[in-house]
């Protein structure tokens, strides 16, 4: 995640409100960004539905079967497909004979959950040290700027191993994944702020709130947040996807979710020896974190270049620009 | 008199995870017990003369030092350079438990309480420099063990010999172990502060190699050691990353009946991921063809994998090494005071789902005796809890009822988070799910294997229930009995096994009886019926013994596994 700090947020100023309306009409001419949208959608809905869609099939994502797996060959599944039937729509865990299918959704909902929440704290984060880095004098800039600098250089991933491993065992995980992953990842929106404020501050509009009297806080949120919802908005459609995989690393090394609960970093770590043996074990979380994070990547940036006419014609696909830079 | 921390830390490392730690580990060959016969191309041709056998292996030989090496039986790739007073009998299956000797006429003849062993040496024994090899040079050898900058062995020595506790190695004691006697230059005698019938076993291990005083170098001695074994080490990189050895001219094998030594030149490379040490075995290319490894086994899915394939199948090597792993209970801590709460989860335990998770029948065989099902061990059947195949959670409930526990139980089970299919999540919710089904909740406590091994090794902050194993140091009773259930084994600021803390009069006193035996034949039933005894208490429950399955090269022959180390012997394999 803190590959893509020094993404340049389109030109802002453009009033937000006027701005939805605006999007929702250069998305929808846009097909892919309307189906990764309802790819989400739907995603997000069966996460929420996992408890019904469980009791549909009858299964319970920590119910073992033993009968259904070979314990001779090392206890994989019995069957073609992982062991796909009409019990077990897309098979079942090599070992334990889990359901797969249930499993996936519950997992879902620990992987979103964590990539959302982690997000938002990026977020929030991010603005408020962005906006008092672009705003504050000369000192609390360069203070701030050091301190986001420091977080860009630390390896997150390692700290993050670190910090997971030294909490105590009854905080709640989903809990703190958010705050390890929020707290480390706010860098690249705090920088995409102070830039962009510097460049507000400077705007008619602020100098002449400025002038009319309105103090540094007030500027701030009438003046500068709404001028900085399109940019944010954006880089967090970006931070999302990646998030979703900074809790599947975390979950793959073993610092993730505590066992049986599942999650897709933790189904990928198991999953990963069975991939010439089992290999639809390993494509279904590897598959549903492609889908999910291809989706809402194509998504974010739809949504960037429709609040950015400019970039539009000039940018269409991919994230390449940011990765690149 | 106890070990010392370090040192026991050491023994639980080494036994617990003896086949990654030692080096004592190898191979594989066709399967089944007593088949040692060749397999692939030239099957029926006799073992040739000739040849580089490939090692390859995941963990390095390091510490390449007899001194500091801990093994049981002598080690694989180690026993190819360090001959010791006596080895395992390097035979397939049970008669692979039993130790022969080495260097000395015997395995030892003990006075009348086996508190003193006189060994007597072969003739026409050499280094590799051609000097003779005399009883001086293995006393030398045993007394650098106890050198501080040489740990790394086991404890025992320390333990029993007259003096163990307090010698700080020739460096700092030139005078010597006045313990050890070598009345002669052919002749070696053990004084020891108690009777110890197993003492020829403990003679199997590299300490027990003979060392030219003239030619130690201390801590760099390992990086050229004197062999006394049919090969010598001609090349050892990156603390024995790779190792290579050549013959050594001056092994008469006239005086070695337990080393074939086939190939003229071993080529030890270590370093690699096991899952590529598994698929360069069953690819079988150009040097590879071969290879075989002295430490990685084959998993679940390669299993499952080489399962239609024929000719791969062909040449995975099965063995079983004396091992159990088990859900252990701290009685001190509530409610695991209560018998009747350990035996409610010795009857709700799911021994399908455990040997499933960790890796199926083929990896893993159910266990309801503490001691492994071997006659070597005294092995006598029980099952005083029955489970069945899948738990018997009606069962478990009703004793929980009569401990006081109608509406069930929660409590903490602690495991590590290493992938070691042994004390690792997949068995800890496998054993949670069962439980489950009893109304018994249990919380998993995962924690990283240092941490892990910490808490349970200590009387202080051990938990009530956790997972843990332990592996023999030698295949008879009392390497596996003794640091679980002997009273006086309770360490109390160190490393501690005996996880139940038992310090039973009774139980104390069998150990001590049975240790007084120098028939090892006559041993090992008691130590079978002692087991069987404990077990009523269930002070822990049984869950699997391990299974070891490993790949060789297509070239490789005469694989021969025995049931002491169940692993490829690498002194008898020919790649001709």
């Amino acid at each position: 995640m803190t590959a893509v700090t020094d993404a340049p947020a389109p030109v802002a100023g453009t009033p937000a409100t006027g701005a939805a309306r605006q999007v929702w009409r250069r998305l929808r001419t846009r097909p892919a960004a309307l189906v990764s949208a309802a790819v989400l959608l739907l995603l997000i809905v069966l996460a929420a539905a996992a408890p019904l869609l469980a009791a549909l099939t009858g299964q319970d994502p920590y119910a073992y079967h033993d009968e259904l797996v070979d314990s001779a060959r090392g206890g994989v599944p019995h069957g073609a497909f992982g062991g796909a039937s009409a019990d077990h729509w897309l098979g079942v865990e090599p070992g334990t004979g889990r359901d797969l299918f249930v499993r996936l959704l519950y997992g879902a909902r620990i992987s979103l959950l964590v990539a959302v929440g982690a997000t938002a704290l990026q977020i929030l984060i991010g603005l408020v040290v962005g906006l008092a880095a672009g705003l504050g004098n000369r000192w609390v800039d360069g203070l701030l700027g050091r301190v986001t600098d420091v977080l860009v250089a630390l390896p997150m991933l390692v700290l993050a191993v670190a910090l997971t491993a030294v909490v105590p065992r009854d905080f709640p995980r989903p809990l703190l994944l958010i705050l390890v992953i929020g707290l480390l990842g706010w860098a690249g929106t705090s920088r995409i702020v102070r830039a962009q404020t510097l460049v507000l501050k400077n705007l008619d509009h602020v100098s002449a709130a400025r002038l009319a009297g309105s103090g540094r806080r007030r500027t701030a949120r009438r003046e500068l947040l709404p001028a900085l919802a399109a940019p944010v908005l954006t880089y967090a459609a970006i931070l999302v996807p990646t998030n979703i995989v900074v809790e599947a690393s975390l979950s793959f090394l073993g610092v993730g979710v505590t066992p049986p609960t599942p999650s897709w970093g933790q189904m990928l770590s198991t999953a990963q020896t069975w991939f010439r043996a089992d290999p639809a074990y390993v494509l279904l979380p590897a598959g549903s974190l492609f889908v999910t994070v291809l989706a809402s990547t194509v998504l974010g940036d739809a949504v960037r270049t429709a609040l950015d006419p400019r970039e539009a014609s000039r940018l269409r696909v991919g994230t390449a620009k940011e990765t690149a830079r | 008199m106890r070990p010392s921390s370090a040192l026991s830390r050491r023994l639980a490392v080494a036994a617990t995870g003896l086949v990654l730690t030692t080096g004592v580990a190898a191979c594989a060959g066709p399967q089944g017990a007593g088949d040692e016969a060749g397999s692939g191309t030239g099957a029926d041709a006799a073992p040739r003369k000739g040849g580089t056998l490939t090692v390859l292996n995941s963990e390095a030989q390091s510490d390449f030092d007899p001194a500091r090496l801990y093994t049981s039986g002598g080690g694989n790739v180690p026993s190819l350079v360090f001959r010791t007073l006596t080895t395992r009998n390097r035979e397939a299956g049970a008669a692979g438990t039993e130790v022969v000797p080495d260097l000395a006429t015997d395995t030892g003849r003990p006075n009348k309480d086996a508190t003193e062993w006189t060994y007597t040496l072969k003739d026409g024994l050499k280094f590799e420099d051609g000097t003779p090899i005399t009883s001086a040079d293995v006393k030398y050898g045993i007394e650098r063990s106890f050198a501080a900058e040489l740990s790394g062995g086991a404890p025992y020595l320390r333990d029993w010999l007259i003096g163990g506790d307090t010698y700080q190695g020739p460096y700092k004691d030139p005078k010597g172990l006045a313990s050890i006697v070598t009345p002669d230059p052919k002749t070696i005698v053990f004084k020891l502060r108690k009777p110890e019938g197993e003492f020829p076993f403990v003679a199997t291990q590299t300490q027990f190699a003979p060392v030219p005083k003239a030619k130690d170098a201390g801590a760099a001695y390992e990086e050229h050691p004197v062999s006394s074994g049919p090969y010598k080490v001609v090349e050892n990189e990156n603390d024995g990353e790779r190792l290579v050895l050549e013959r050594n001219e001056h092994w008469d094998p006239k005086t070695d009946d337990e080393r074939k030594a086939y190939p003229d030149r071993i080529d030890v490379r270590s370093g690699l991921d096991e899952a590529v040490v598994n698929q360069r075995l069953a690819t079988s290319a150009g040097a590879d063809s071969a290879a075989v490894t002295t430490d990685t086994n084959l998993g679940p899915a390669e299993l499952a994998q080489i399962g239609s394939d024929k000719e791969l199948a062909a040449r995975v090597g099965t063995g079983r090494f004396g091992f159990t792993n088990y859900i252990a209970f701290n009685p001190k801590v509530k409610p695991f005071d209560n018998p009747k709460v350990r035996q409610a989860i010795s009857h709700a335990v799911n021994r399908t789902s455990v040997v499933n998770a960790a890796g199926g029948s083929a990896l893993a065989e159910a266990a309801t005796t503490f001691l492994p099902e071997k006659e070597a061990f005294g092995h006598q059947p029980y099952d005083h809890f029955p489970a069945g195949k899948t738990g018997d959670p009606e069962k478990a409930k009703q004793l929980l009822k009569e401990a006081g526990f109608p509406d069930g139980l929660k409590v903490t089970l602690l495991h590590s988070t290493a992938q070691n299919r042994a004390t690792s999540p997949e068995i800890a919710t496998a054993v949670q799910e069962a439980l489950a089904k009893a109304g018994i909740t249990v919380e998993l406590d995962g924690q990283e294997p240092n941490s892990f091994n910490e808490k349970r090794w200590s009387v202080k902050d051990a938990p009530g229930f956790f997972l843990s194993r332990w592996g023999a140091d030698w295949p008879a009773g009392s390497a596996f009995l003794a640091p679980i259930f002997d009273g006086r084994q309770i360490v109390a600021n160190g490393s501690n096994y005996n996880h139940a803390q038992l310090d039973d009069p009774a139980v104390n006193r069998e150990i001590d009886e049975i240790n007084k035996l120098t028939d090892l034949k006559a041993a090992a039933p008691r130590w079978g019926a002692l087991d069987r005894k404990i077990g009523e208490q269930a002070l822990d429950v049984p869950l699997f013994h391990p299974v070891y399955k490993r790949l060789v090269g297509k070239d490789v022959k005469n694989v021969v596994i025995s049931d002491w180390t169940g692993v490829l012997d690498i002194s008898q394999v020919a790649v001709r």
